[in-house]
């Protein structure tokens, strides 16, 4: 900054108006240069301004120069008009720009001259502030402070002049745009011009800028996306193309930070995703193989959670990914329970788990947790499970194996994990008091046959059991244990009180079970080796002097044994066998070959048991303690059965299958028939969507067609279902015609 | 026999709840009209509880034995019927006013009289499926019921078809109490006997086809039926 000396003025002589006229004309004429000129020269020019303006104020003549300050600005500005019109392109900008910024700086110093002229009462003090105010701007600080009449006016003529002038605004209109779309293209462009321009118009006021910027911004931007939109989806995935609208839009954002008015990031974020996603919502969402049936079973967490964030900005977007999304999982769900699919009903159980996992992750990895997602999950699954009327009992079988033999070993943490899983579909199960009653067979015989892994296992699953459900449902799984547990303790109370009398003979563990909680089945009794009836007699005595008018029943067809059998080259083994099949072998100690009829006679066994039994005796590979004649698969009434005394083992202890578990895994294979409830439901419902009002006769002909692969539904049944849908209001008879059904949902 | 009334200390039969509603009636109608709207009103709080402001199972039996009618009778149904009563075993004030008004009953005297012709009015055909719906829904004690148990069905019936089909009434009930295969009833089968009452020839079920839309329980009534008589 030049120093500025303060000199004393004197005071010039009176003159008259021909002094003010010519003082005027010089300030005109300075002003004039001033416009013209670089800053370099600013600080002399200033020099001699202040002299004639201080002489112009010291004549009194403020009115002249205002007006004719207008007209100096406004021819000015014309001749800058033109000249700008010759220029074209990124120069035009750069020259308007150029001209703007000398235009700023031209109407501060007119300012300070009109200050000047104004003012009658100039006090020395005020002519420094004045001074220090024109340098200050000079430098280059544009301090925006209270805009002055000349400000104002310096503005407008500025405005009206240039950028209302229509060649320029077209142009304006026209080129700013053209560079951002340049900058869209790849190209470098200088934003730095940009940000001035943006700057100017919005110095005139929000409109200015809308009208001359951003306005033909925002239309140049929607013809852009479209195409861009259009070209990417022909030739991208539905993966790579989200990803480029990604980077799109955060483009997008970045140039709106760098050199506009932050009032447009909406806009053009809007426009993004209009073309880019609002309109291929569909299209993206269901793509072959790439869209998000594509992304679910490949698990691309991060191509679903860009999904997910882009689509969010939709209005529907997310609900069509969730509606998308839950149809899937119900078709996978439907085809994984049907019936001809089911082989192994453990590992169709697990493959719920897993798909229930597989879900949770990419809840968690790629909707951030969304609850309306969980919620439509949820939903899915429901209704797939409960398809197959089984599905309960398969869980219960899950949890059978589990229980028996897959969390052996393992840890606390481990089991409490794999319990809550097995709760969290266990929840989707509509039909839980199924589940309940093939989980309380299934534990009968865990307890009875004394296979369950752990004790603590158990306990912890019919805990969460009763947290969800009540203790209704669970009072009396947990009464099993406890009988359980006090049987033991009846045992050793037993052989204290009366073990001296029976010496040698066998070992009785019998477990004292009140009759309603465990027994599905009615009491069936045999005939008891007399070694077994010995004890078995003793222990009868025993309870019922010890707990008064209370009898005893042997369940005999749920009972085991361990035998020690001897074999023709004195080979021993110990035989884990059932109650019937050890009547049977025993009888093999005081003779052989003994015929069908006589087995039946001697131990009283029923036919279809005993049938049975003898087969596991005689006719499985490995465990055929005895031999049969003939040699074959079924047992008539005319086989003979002999000790076999070849049977060999390279186990010292052999299992030869307890009745209890052979009976319980046929009566659960047994059951091929499907329970046609669910899928008469299910036809009915389909078929009354479809037709919106059907006669009866036609519905129950349309159901059985459409069942007729599966099985031939029963007419009665038929109508249960639809009364039992018109009761849950999914359909109801006509008014006027009594045959006709419609559908309501 | 009338209750002790001393319970309203004023004649005046508007409450502070409903006198701005009781304003509007009465500016809406003429001076008579309001004369007879005001005897309703005191009609009504003569038999209803203090408490609840309603007419309860008590105050309606005082209102039989005022009308001279069995509390059991089908013309107190119908009584509710015209009142569109809610809920079973009360009269709220509105449902009072809405049936007397409409029966042009201002007092017991008049209400007794009006009783026959609100009889003929139900019986007409048209009008009698809907009370026959209606007997139904107010049978509906609790707020999801949907269906209801066989013994109040049968009374139902009685009550509400026994004096037009007898007969079939009669069959149906025992079959009802012999079966074992429903416990409950729900509105499309009680819709169904009705319907079935009017269409079929009694006694040989003629005309009924069970390949027909019919509710399931009235195949097999009519099973039951043609086993019996074999």
């Amino acid at each position: 900054m030049k120093e500025f000396q303060i000199e004393a003025v004197k005071p010039p002589k009176l003159v008259g108006v021909e002094v003010a006229e010519k003082s005027w004309k010089i300030l005109e004429h300075q002003i004039l240069v001033i416009c013209n000129h670089n800053k370099s020269n600013h600080s002399l020019d200033l020099e001699e301004l202040d002299r004639n303006a201080y002489k112009m104020a010291w004549h009194k003549c403020g009115e002249q120069p205002y007006s004719g300050l207008v007209s100096i600005l406004t021819s000015q500005l014309e001749k800058i008009a033109t000249s700008l019109e010759d220029y074209d392109g990124a120069l035009f900008l750069e020259e308007l720009v150029r001209k703007w910024t000398a235009h700023i700086r031209a109407v501060e110093v007119i300012r300070h001259v009109h200050m000047y002229i104004s003012s009658t009462n100039k006090t020395k003090c005020t002519y420094v502030q004045i001074i220090r105010n024109v340098h200050m701007y000079m430098d280059g600080s544009y301090v925006r402070t209270e805009r002055t009449p000349v400000h104002e006016l310096g503005l407008d003529l500025w405005r009206d002049n240039i950028v209302r002038r229509f060649k320029i605004q077209e142009r304006l209109k026209y080129a700013l745009p053209e560079l951002v779309q340049r900058e869209r293209r790849g190209e470098v462009i200088n934003r730095g011009l940009m940000s001035n321009f943006v700057k100017m118009l919005l110095f005139f006021g929000t409109p200015v800028y809308r009208n001359v910027f951003e306005a033909p911004l925002l239309n140049v931007s929607h013809g852009f996306y479209r195409g861009e939109s259009q070209l990417l989806i022909k030739s991208r995935g539905c993966g790579d193309y989200l990803k480029e609208t990604e980077k799109r839009l955060s483009e997008e954002i970045e140039r709106v930070s760098n050199y506009m008015d932050r009032m447009t990031e909406r806009h053009l974020i809007n426009i993004v995703v209009d073309y880019m996603i609002q309109r291929h919502v569909n299209k993206l969402a269901h793509m072959k193989n790439s869209g998000f049936i594509g992304m679910l079973m490949d698990d691309k967490y991060e191509d679903l959670a860009r999904m997910y964030a882009l689509f969010k900005r939709t209005p529907n977007g997310l609900g069509v990914i969730r509606k998308g999304i839950a149809a899937h999982i119900r078709n996978i769900g439907t085809q994984l329970t049907e019936p001809e699919r089911l082989n192994d009903p453990v590992d169709f159980v697990q493959g719920l788990l897993d798909k229930r996992d597989k879900y949770d992750k990419i809840i968690n990895l790629a909707f951030n947790n969304d609850k309306m997602f969980q919620d439509a999950f949820n939903s899915s699954f429901e209704h797939f499970i409960n398809l197959n009327p089984r599905d309960p009992e398969f869980m219960s079988l899950f949890v059978d194996k589990k229980l028996r033999e897959g969390l052996k070993g393992a840890s606390k943490e481990e089991v409490e994990i794999v319990l809550d899983k097995v709760m969290r579909l266990f929840r989707y199960l509509k039909e839980k008091d199924i589940f309940e009653k093939h989980y309380k067979q299934h534990l009968l015989k865990r307890l009875l046959a004394n296979t369950s892994v752990s004790e603590d296992a158990e306990r912890s699953l019919i805990s969460k059991l009763k947290t969800e459900c009540g203790s209704q449902f669970t009072s009396k799984l947990q009464g099993m244990f406890i009988e359980v547990k006090s049987s033991g303790d009846t045992m050793k109370q037993f052989y204290e009180a009366t073990g001296h009398e029976l010496g040698d003979g066998p070992t009785l563990a019998a477990r004292v079970l009140k009759t309603e909680s465990w027994l599905t089945q009615s009491t069936t009794t045999c005939n008891l080796p007399s070694e077994i009836l010995t004890v078995a007699d003793r222990f009868e005595t025993y309870y019922s002097h010890s707990r008064k008018r209370r009898r005893v029943t042997w369940q005999t067809n749920m009972g085991s044994a361990d035998i020690i059998a001897t074999f023709g080259d004195g080979q021993k083994h110990e035989l884990h066998v059932s109650t019937y099949q050890m009547c049977v072998l025993m009888l093999f100690n005081s003779g052989d070959g003994l015929s069908y009829k006589e087995i039946e006679k001697a131990t009283n066994i029923s036919t279809s048991d005993l049938k049975r039994c003898l087969q596991s005796l005689a006719c499985i590979k490995g465990k055929n303690v005895l031999r049969k004649e003939p040699m074959s698969k079924d047992i008539v009434e005319d086989d003979m059965f002999f000790f076999n005394d070849k049977f060999s083992s390279e186990f010292y202890k052999v299992d030869v299958g307890t009745m209890v578990e052979f009976e319980f895994e046929e009566e659960t294979r047994k059951r091929v028939k499907v329970d046609g409830k669910h899928e008469i439901e299910a036809a009915i419902v389909r078929i009354m969507k479809a037709q919106r009002a059907l006669d009866h006769r036609n519905l129950v002909s349309e159901v059985t067609k459409k069942l007729q692969s599966r099985f031939s539904p029963d007419r009665v049944e038929i109508k249960k279902r639809i009364e039992s849908l018109i009761e849950r209001e999914y359909l109801k008879r006509d008014k006027d015609n009594s045959e006709l059904y419609r559908y309501l949902k | 026999m009338r209750r002790a009334s001393s319970k309203k200390a004023s004649s005046n039969s508007t409450t502070s709840t409903n006198s701005s509603a009781m304003d509007l009636f009465r500016s809406a109608t003429g001076k008579a009209a309001t004369k007879e709207l005001e005897r309703i009103d005191q009609l009504f709080y003569s038999y209803s509880n203090e408490s609840s402001g309603m007419i309860d199972p008590e105050g309606i039996e005082y209102l039989c034995s005022d009308l001279e009618v069995e509390h059991t009778d089908v013309r107190i149904l119908m009584l509710a019927w015209k009142m569109q009563a809610e809920k079973q075993g009360y009269f709220t004030l509105e449902e009072w006013r809405k049936g007397l008004k409409a029966l042009h009953a201002d007092t017991i005297v008049k209400l007794k009289k009006a009783l026959p012709e609100l009889e003929n009015e139900v019986r007409r055909p048209s009008n009698y499926v809907e009370f026959y719906s209606y007997a139904f829904r107010y049978c509906l004690t609790e707020e999801k019921q949907k269906s209801i148990d066989i013994e109040s069905i049968c009374e139902l019936l009685e009550l509400v078809l026994g004096s037009q089909f007898p007969q079939q009434v009669d069959l149906f009930v025992q079959y009802l109490k012999t079966q074992v295969d429903y416990k409950v009833i729900n509105m499309d089968q009680w819709m169904g006997f009705y319907r079935f009452c009017n269409e079929i020839s009694f006694p040989d079920f003629n005309n009924y086809d069970e390949e027909l839309a019919w509710p399931l329980i009235l195949d097999n009534f009519v099973d039951w039926v043609k086993s019996k008589q074999s």
